[in-house]
């Protein structure tokens, strides 16, 4: 349905009641009932089994093909190996004509979906009924499926009424029994005489020639059974080695897709079973199987996406999205729907129908944790990005943006500073969301918390150690008020730079990179005017790197002269620049313990938002200096408040430098000793390491809210919830804790509607656990519980990062 | 093509445990389970399901089993209910019962299996409203993988038609509101058989 823009698209999606309702229940409910059917069985386990043999089937796509061949054949099936969608369709068409074929049943076949089948036959003049309820509904309405288990999950009883009433001239109620009686009495006339079924399959056993085929109504039993010709659409990524390889799928897809222990019906078809005519007369079934290529072969080939062939197409990464639950696959989807409905679609029907449906993923990675199939949908999703930016270019603003000036510490600070000053260069009414977005022409938002008076790595200059006590917060620590003072405005107008002339981060730099997009602007199309820009910009960091002040302010001793162990402070953008306080608090809450900080100047943004936006080059150059920058401090340890930060320096630089092992080596032993700030102080006083002095009792109920990047990237849970406890937290649980805040860095500028619905829903459930105090471990999520906190008046609750919470109890 | 034999160690030890199981499970799908001694009060309790549902054409898919329970039908000939065992792809449409017997039963999942090579198996199963399917009681097996074991054990030997079922047809798919009885049976009814060839535990 997606004929319009998606931002179009989205705000239809979200004025449609009954699509969010039945959305909303559905995956509210789906995470219980999917609990229930699991049961005790060992959900890694299964991942493990599935993952390795769809991944060891997807490696050997056309061997296990021509073993699935040769036994089908021999059992009397014929198969046929079709490259392309339109192969597949000609064959179907071809052999309906020589059967004399009228009438054709279909049971849902998301294949057939995919080579828009219907269509194709029907103007070939034949009638082509779904017998699936929900395709059913959707093929008399002329739609298509928005989600793939249940096609017409966004339409109402009193919808279908009005269908079924125009196909029958019946006036039907919008009583779902009677809808469904008359769908049964309708549709069993179709089967009893159609002379074609069609199908999909599940699974396709190599090794006995067998198709596997669940299904709930018994729909699929009768397309088998009455015809006496069948038809199988199989992609080739069915295909699994042995048939003891359809167990743990069996056991998984059930569970996973409708929460069901097992479905009504499970089909094998083992080559054509008897059939007889509608007179009773034995006929020779004739089966024929589609082998679908149709991009698959492509997918097996290309080893960043290899792995989306182990789907087993159960949707439950449709099922915990927090997007997907709010717009449904009309919208976030083509044919296939939700995230991994990005990935096939990109491979089957087009990169070009790609692009809308991936720029939907928030980059949450919730579904990564409930694949059976154990796939990283998230870096495929990634993945994808970074290749339609590659196509197709990313805006001229942002490509300008990443590659001249976030390589640039001096001039990406510099540039800061002067949106702090009021110049502004680059936005209009915007504010930050990850600094660099903001930077990057994609801050449209207004209402944000503006960036602070004094940057952290501006208070570290006049610090020497031992004296947090002293700093006092600029803002404040309540909760943004969301009248807070912004860039441009007259306050703020009248406060110099003298912090940036202080550092070198220079402000010409913006004036040339200003320059520099309004005259490639004027050229468009003209690399080199970009080339001339890269230069000059060039120029321009370098002139800001020779006043950079050194050497860095070091606090490895204390009064004493003792040595103490020496925690490397990386901030990230948000607690440098806007949240200073946060790290303030770490090196309070450190010091508390022994530690001895340190804030290497030479840092800067951890390059994770250029990635995101489909330039990880750019976050190889950040890598490198931030290395450069954290070797020369010789840091012990290496501490930040922001997960999205933890998890770059510790497990994508290592990935982002991979073409310079040394560099790569370098990044290595960076990761190794880097961790989130919750985890090492926990895991310090846990171990006996490290100890905190006795904390003042908090008293307070406080609920804690799960970060994406810190629960699903680094996997911190526990901790978190363990200090607070520590600090005398009465700890209360909200429901689905770790549903993402909507932040979900430049996604929350580039669909804020989105954004604020998925917002709203944290907020009520923070509101329901009736805390007054609901604590974070990520300045993302802080930003945007503080934003709708502040919007909305709530002044019952405030957001505050864990650290603040405990350096207050010190 | 006949049923895998279950190999005595992979047999239920207990097969009442493992019908309680069964039981349990196939409930919570909506199928209606019962137990007879033998053949002779599996018979009665198929004669009440018809009269039950006021059938007048029931069609059975002809085996040993469903044999040697209904040898003579329900009654006098030619009065109502009529038992029809054959020329089911004419017959089956419009009976109101169908009767088939399964190989094998999951107690996990509370799923029966059957061997649906023969067309008719299929016909009495899916278009009647209401489904009676027999199975003797020595023939529950734990888990599906168990029963995936025993068909996979022989590949070579895999029926063209292996079913699986597991609750009467149902669907959601309007408002994801449970139906039951879409396009298959709304009525599963499953007797097991302890008698001749069944066990008790």
């Amino acid at each position: 349905m997606s004929g319009g823009s998606i931002k179009g698209d989205i705000r239809a999606a979200l004025a449609n009641e009954n699509l969010r309702g039945a959305l909303g229940r559905f995956a509210d409910d789906y995470l219980e009932s999917r609990r229930v059917a699991y049961g005790h069985k060992n959900f890694s386990a299964l991942q493990d089994e599935i993952a390795a043999i769809k991944s060891r089937a997807a490696g050997r796509l056309e061997e296990l093909a021509g073993r699935f061949a040769i036994e089908a054949a021999n059992r009397g099936a014929k198969v046929f190996w079709a490259e392309t969608a339109g192969q597949a369709r000609d064959y179907i068409l071809n052999l309906a004509r020589e059967r004399g074929v009228k009438t054709i049943v279909k049971s849902k076949s998301m294949a057939s979906e995919e080579i828009h089948l219907n269509k194709y036959l029907t103007e070939a003049g034949l009638e082509v009924v779904e017998t699936d309820l929900g395709e059913w509904i959707i093929q008399l309405c002329g739609q298509r499926p928005s989600h793939m288990v249940l096609p017409a999950i966004h339409m109402t009883r009193g919808e279908v009424a009005g269908i079924f009433s125009r196909e029958t001239g019946e006036e039907l109620p919008p009583v779902i029994s009677r809808l469904v009686q008359v769908a049964r009495e309708n549709l069993r006339q179709k089967f009893l005489q159609a002379g074609l079924g069609i199908t999909g399959a599940n699974i396709a056993v190599a090794e006995t020639g067998t198709l596997v085929m669940v299904s709930n109504e018994g729909n699929v039993r009768l397309t088998t059974t009455l015809p006496p010709l069948h038809v199988a659409i199989v992609g080739l990524e069915k295909l699994v080695e042995r048939f003891s390889d359809t167990a743990p799928i069996l056991e998984a897809l059930p569970r996973s897709a409708t929460s069901q222990q097992l479905t009504s019906y499970v089909t094998m078809l083992t080559g054509p079973a008897p059939a007889v005519d509608a007179f009773g007369q034995p006929v020779q079934k004739e089966m024929h199987i589609i082998l679908l290529d149709n991009g698959r072969t492509a997918m097996r080939g290309d080893p960043e996406f290899k792995e989306a062939l182990q789907c087993i197409r159960c949707a439950s990464c449709l099922n915990v999205c927090p997007v997907f639950q709010l717009v449904g696959g009309h919208v976030f989807g083509h044919v296939y729907t939700g995230g991994i409905g990005a990935i096939l679609t990109a491979f089957f029907n087009g990169m070009e129908n790609a692009g809308g449906i991936q720029s939907l993923c928030l980059g949450c990675g919730r579904c990564k944790e409930f694949c059976p199939a154990k796939i990283d949908l998230p870096r495929l999703i990634n993945s994808l990005r970074t290749r339609l930016a590659r196509q197709s270019g990313l805006p001229l603003p942002q490509r300008l943006f990443l590659k001249n000036v976030l390589t640039s510490r001096p001039l990406f600070h510099g540039l800061l500073r002067a949106a702090k000053a009021g110049q502004k260069p680059f936005v209009r009414e915007g504010m930050v969301r990850h600094l660099p977005f903001f930077l990057a022409g994609l801050a449209d938002v207004s209402n944000l918390p503006a960036l602070a008076e004094e940057p952290l790595r501006d208070w570290f200059r006049s610090y020497t150690g031992g004296e947090t006590a002293k700093h006092k917060s600029k803002r404040g620590s309540s909760p943004e008020s969301g009248q807070e003072s912004k860039p441009g405005s007259k306050e703020e107008g009248t406060t110099k730079n003298n912090a940036a002339e202080k550092t070198g981060d220079n402000l010409e730099g913006s004036a040339v990179f200003k320059t520099e997009i309004r005259a490639a602007k004027e050229t468009k199309g003209k690399p080199e005017a970009g080339a001339d820009g890269r230069a000059k910009a060039e120029a321009a960091g370098k002139a800001a790197s020779k006043a950079e002040v050194k050497p860095e302010v070091k606090a490895g001793t204390g009064a004493g002269g003792k040595a103490r162990p020496l925690a490397g402070l990386f901030a990230g953008c948000l607690t440098d620049f806007i949240y200073p306080e946060i790290g303030v608090s770490m090196v309070k809450v450190l010091e508390s313990m022994g530690f001895a900080v340190v804030f290497p100047q030479g840092q800067t943004c951890c390059g994770y938002p250029a990635r995101q936006l489909g330039a990880p080059e750019v976050m190889t150059e950040v890598a490198r200096q931030n290395l450069a920058a954290f070797e020369a401090a010789g840091a012990d340890y290496i501490l930040t408040p922001c997960p999205t930060c933890t998890h770059a320096l510790k497990d994508i630089y290592p990935e982002v430098t991979g073409d310079d092992p040394a560099l790569q080596a370098r990044a290595a032993a960076m990761a190794a000793r880097v961790y989130d700030f919750a985890e090492f102080v926990y895991n310090g006083i846990k171990d006996g390491t490290t100890q905190m002095p006795g904390l003042k009792p908090l008293d307070r109920k406080v609920t804690y809210h799960d970060s994406c990047h810190l629960k699903r990237s680094l996997g911190i849970t526990r901790e978190p919830r363990e200090l607070l406890k520590t600090a005398g937290a009465d700890l209360v649980e909200m429901p689905f804790s770790d549903r993402c805040c909507g932040f979900g860095g430049s996604y929350s500028l580039k669909y804020p509607e989105l954004s604020a619905l998925i917002l709203d829903q944290k907020l009520a459930c923070i509101r329901e656990t009736g805390a007054g105090l609901v604590a974070v471990e990520c300045p993302g999520c802080l930003m945007q519980l503080r934003k709708g906190l502040a919007e909305r008046g709530e002044k019952a609750v405030e957001a505050r990062f864990l650290a603040e919470i405990l350096a207050d109890q010190l | 093509m006949a049923a895998p034999n279950l190999r005595a160690e992979q047999a239920p030890g207990k097969p009442g445990a493992l019908y309680d199981i069964f039981k349990t499970k196939a409930g919570l799908v909506s199928a209606r389970v019962d137990r007879a001694a033998d053949n002779t009060g599996a018979a009665l309790k198929i004669k009440e399901i018809v009269l039950k549902a006021g059938a007048k054409k029931v069609a059975a898919a002809p085996s040993p089993l469903v044999d040697s329970l209904l040898p003579g039908g329900f009654g006098a000939a030619g009065s109502d209910p009529v038992l029809y065992r054959r020329d089911l792809r004419r017959h089956a449409p419009d009976a109101e019962v169908g009767i088939s017997a399964f190989d094998l039963a999951i107690a996990e999942t509370g799923t029966l299996v059957q061997d649906a090579t023969d067309l008719d198996s299929r016909l009495v199963s899916t278009l009647p409203p209401v489904h009676v399917a027999l199975v003797p009681t020595d023939r529950i097996v734990p888990t599906l993988r168990d029963a995936l074991e025993l068909y996979g054990g022989n590949p070579d030997g895999l029926p063209p038609y292996l079913a699986f079922i597991s609750g009467p047809s149902r669907t959601a798919d309007i408002e994801r509101v449970l139906t039951i009885g879409v396009h298959g049976p709304a009525e599963l009814y499953i007797i097991f058989i302890d008698g001749p060839g069944g066990e008790e535990a």
